[in-house]
């Protein structure tokens, strides 16, 4: 008899699908406002059958950590990806992290060792791709399409329709109008890929993430509140797209399967970029061997912190680096100190920094000893950046969109359970949904 | 151009290409005249194959093979001079070099910083149209704004000088994704001209099997193992056997050209980061 219900059970998990669509630095307060004046047709038809609310994201809140904390379920401490740049073990060469440093497993791979099939396409932090039930296309920062992808017959059909891993945003050297172009060109092209995969193959688990939102935010984000810039139409034309895509990959799913939007991280405009780096460098505590550094590979002995993307603070400890000179008995007092010095950061007549958190607040899990030591949240608008050949503290871009970790957006076609929500709670929102149990999350579900 | 018509050219012999080539190149010349027809290049394998058929065209016809431009934009290999003083000497070459010196006279290495109120009232537009507020930034390939002062500014500079109409690009489908969507003839802004990429349905394969063929000098960096070449200082060899000698189908022909590490650090420069 309990057989029985076993095999009955098996059958019911077989018809539980979620589909999953990621719009990268996509803001709630924005979404909203574009259901208010009618630009969003169809998410507003969403927002009412489910609920759409607004989510924090990682810390940092940059896209390789907060989707790899998506994916995962769980905290930079145990998934490793604290950013999109590391030092290499006992140096002070560059690391670019990839999936194969993403140290948790995804959601793809646990559903894949519960037989369940899988579509992932352009979630960042998925180069090259792994193996895996299902078919995968990698996204930022994705080089070559064919080890983006798995299996090959993906790969061909990617090939064949002139699939885009990703806007080329030198083109925005040549103007803004050309760079709107191309994300039209490649949110075309995405959008054609992602709606084959989901009328043409079996899935239990399907997710896809649109990166051009993110693009458009970094470099045309005047345009939006800007009636007179070229590109405003442009701005309000790609979410208009956007909503019909929602609409037609909705009107595919039906409302009895979950239907999930997320975004990685909010968008506001740059005051001012903030450089650490410098700010250390007059502090006294970060000194370079050269006037100009090509790159951390010309740091001083006599350093005692230093920044990587986007307000990662590490303490250059004894042991830890091979020029390290801060001993363990002064390492509390050094980070205490920074801490307070960051804390009344101004710049432009305004304080910069508004929290600053030690790494055992954030991180937990076998990555731990990896986690910066120090991390830095900006008051909005301020961008903080770990640039390291920067002599002013602040100053400005050619970007004029910058990342918030609060006002990223979550959206359910059902009711939840649960306020306040992360990033890290969509995994296992998305696992109980496909009625896979007992994995260790650092998340909730939210259903 | 649709898919099937692209596999198409793609599949087509070495001899069919050649005279696919050629006769886009026949229908350049006839539209726009050697005079304001310029040819883009570097001393690479692919822009040297280019720059053949464009001479072997040119003597078909009967007329004066157009100008070439070589953009120097400061990093420019040793081994790629010796090939482009051989060929322009060898060939007769009409060659123009495209620099920024007014950028690149401000800087004595790669990675020195250059003050952008120094610089020309045409590079502080340049940097202005960028949106880039700072007082520096590093000559270097790959910082945004060097590599557009280098390149982009030096080739939009020649073009307007010499009233240039048509630029011919040495670019090929099988290089990178992105170009898939390029076609023989395609119009472009700032300053309004018309690209023409004769080679797009050459394979790299294609590119050795016609140097082998006709005979075509080439730098000697390829024999070193370098697949692909773009600035000195990002620019690596992936193997220690000759270029042609490689396993050209399976492997990734820009990956030593500021490709991989080098490729990651741009995006995410071209992002905010680093």
């Amino acid at each position: 008899m309990l057989g029985f219900f076993k095999k009955k059970q098996k059958e019911e998990d077989k018809k539980r699908k979620v589909i999953v669509l990621g719009i990268d630095g996509a803001p709630c307060t924005l979404l909203n406002r574009f259901i208010e004046q009618g630009i969003m047709p169809n998410l507003a038809r969403l927002a009412k059958k489910g609920t759409l609310t607004d989510m924090t994201a990682s810390i940092p809140e940059v896209s390789s950590t907060s989707w790899s904390t998506f994916m995962t379920g769980v905290n930079p401490g145990r998934h490793g990806i604290y950013g999109f740049t590391e030092l290499r073990k006992g140096s002070y060469k560059w690391k670019f992290p990839n999936s194969g440093d993403v140290r948790s497993e995804t959601l793809w791979e646990i559903a894949g060792r519960n037989n369940r099939r899988s579509i992932v396409l352009n979630v960042p932090s998925t180069y090259p791709a792994k193996p895996l039930n299902g078919i995968l296309t990698a996204g930022f920062v994705a080089l070559d399409l064919q080890k983006a992808t798995y299996p090959e017959s993906a790969y061909d059909y990617l090939k064949s329709i002139g699939y885009r891993m990703d806007v080329d945003t030198r083109k925005a050297q040549e103007s803004a109008s050309a760079l709107a172009d191309d994300i039209d060109r490649a949110f075309e092209i995405r959008k054609k890929a992602i709606l084959n995969f989901l009328d043409n193959n079996e899935w239990d688990l399907f997710i896809s993430v649109i990166t051009e939102s993110d693009r458009l935010h970094h470099y045309l984000w005047t345009a939006l509140e800007d009636e007179n810039h070229p590109q405003h139409g442009f701005f309000f034309d790609f979410y208009r797209k956007l909503d019909s895509f929602i609409g037609e990959m909705y009107e595919r799913a039906g409302d009895d399967i979950p239907f999930i939007i997320l975004s990685d991280h909010g968008f506001t405009t740059i005051k001012k970029e903030v450089y650490l780096n410098a700010w250390l460098k007059e502090r006294g505590y970060l000194k370079f061997t050269k006037e100009k550094p090509g790159s951390m590979e010309d740091m001083h002995e006599q350093s005692k912190a230093f920044v990587l993307d986007p307000a990662r603070f590490y303490i250059h400890k004894k042991g830890k680096y091979p020029k390290g000179c801060v001993e363990e008995s002064e390492y509390e007092s050094l980070r205490q100190k920074i801490k307070e010095e960051l804390l009344s950061l101004v710049v432009d007549g305004e304080k910069v920094v508004k929290r600053v958190m030690f790494k055992e607040e954030l991180y937990s899990g076998d990555l731990f000893d990896d986690a910066p030591d120090i991390v830095a949240l900006s008051f909005e608008g301020y961008d903080l950046k770990g640039s390291i050949n920067k002599t002013e503290i602040a100053g400005n871009s050619f970007l004029t969109g910058g990342h918030t970790r609060e006002n990223a957006v979550f959206y359910i076609n059902r009711g939840i359970s649960g306020k306040d929500i992360n990033i890290v709670d969509v995994g296992p929102t998305i696992m109980s949904l496909l009625g896979i149990d007992g994995i260790h999350f650092d998340g909730k579900s939210l259903v | 151009m649709a898919q099937d018509e692209r596999e198409k050219l793609s599949a087509l012999s070495l001899e069919e290409k050649i005279e696919h080539s050629k006769k886009i190149i026949r229908e350049a010349i006839e539209k726009f005249g050697a005079e304001k027809l310029a040819v883009a290049w570097t001393g690479g394998k692919d822009s040297t194959t280019m720059v053949w058929l464009f001479r072997e065209t040119c003597r078909e016809l009967g007329v004066k093979m157009p100008g070439c431009m070589f953009i120097d934009e400061g990093y420019v290999f040793e081994e790629i001079w010796d090939i482009f003083n051989r060929l322009k000497k060898d060939w007769g070459l009409d060659v123009t070099i495209a620099k920024n010196t007014d950028v690149s006279d401000k800087a004595k290495n790669v990675g020195d910083m250059i003050k952008v109120s120094s610089l020309n009232e045409r590079n502080r537009r340049e940097i202005a149209k960028l949106e880039y507020g700072e007082e520096e930034f590093p000559f270097e390939p790959e910082s945004f704004v060097g590599n557009h002062l280098m390149k982009t500014v030096a080739m939009n500079v020649f073009m307007e000088d010499n009233e240039i109409k048509a630029l011919s690009t040495a670019i090929r489908w099988d290089e990178q994704e992105a170009r898939i969507e390029e076609d023989f003839f395609s119009p472009r802004e700032n300053p309004p001209h018309t690209r023409i990429q004769p080679i797009l349905h050459f394979k790299e394969r294609d590119i050795w099997d016609f140097i082998f063929k006709y005979k075509i000098p080439f730098c000697s960096l390829y024999k070193e193992g370098y697949r692909s070449l773009g600035a000195k200082g990002s620019t690596v060899k992936m193997s220690d056997i000759p270029a042609w000698e490689q396993d050209l189908e399976n492997t990734y022909e820009r990956e030593g050209r500021g490709q991989s590490k080098e490729e990651v650090m741009g995006k995410l420069r071209d992002l905010g980061y680093m």
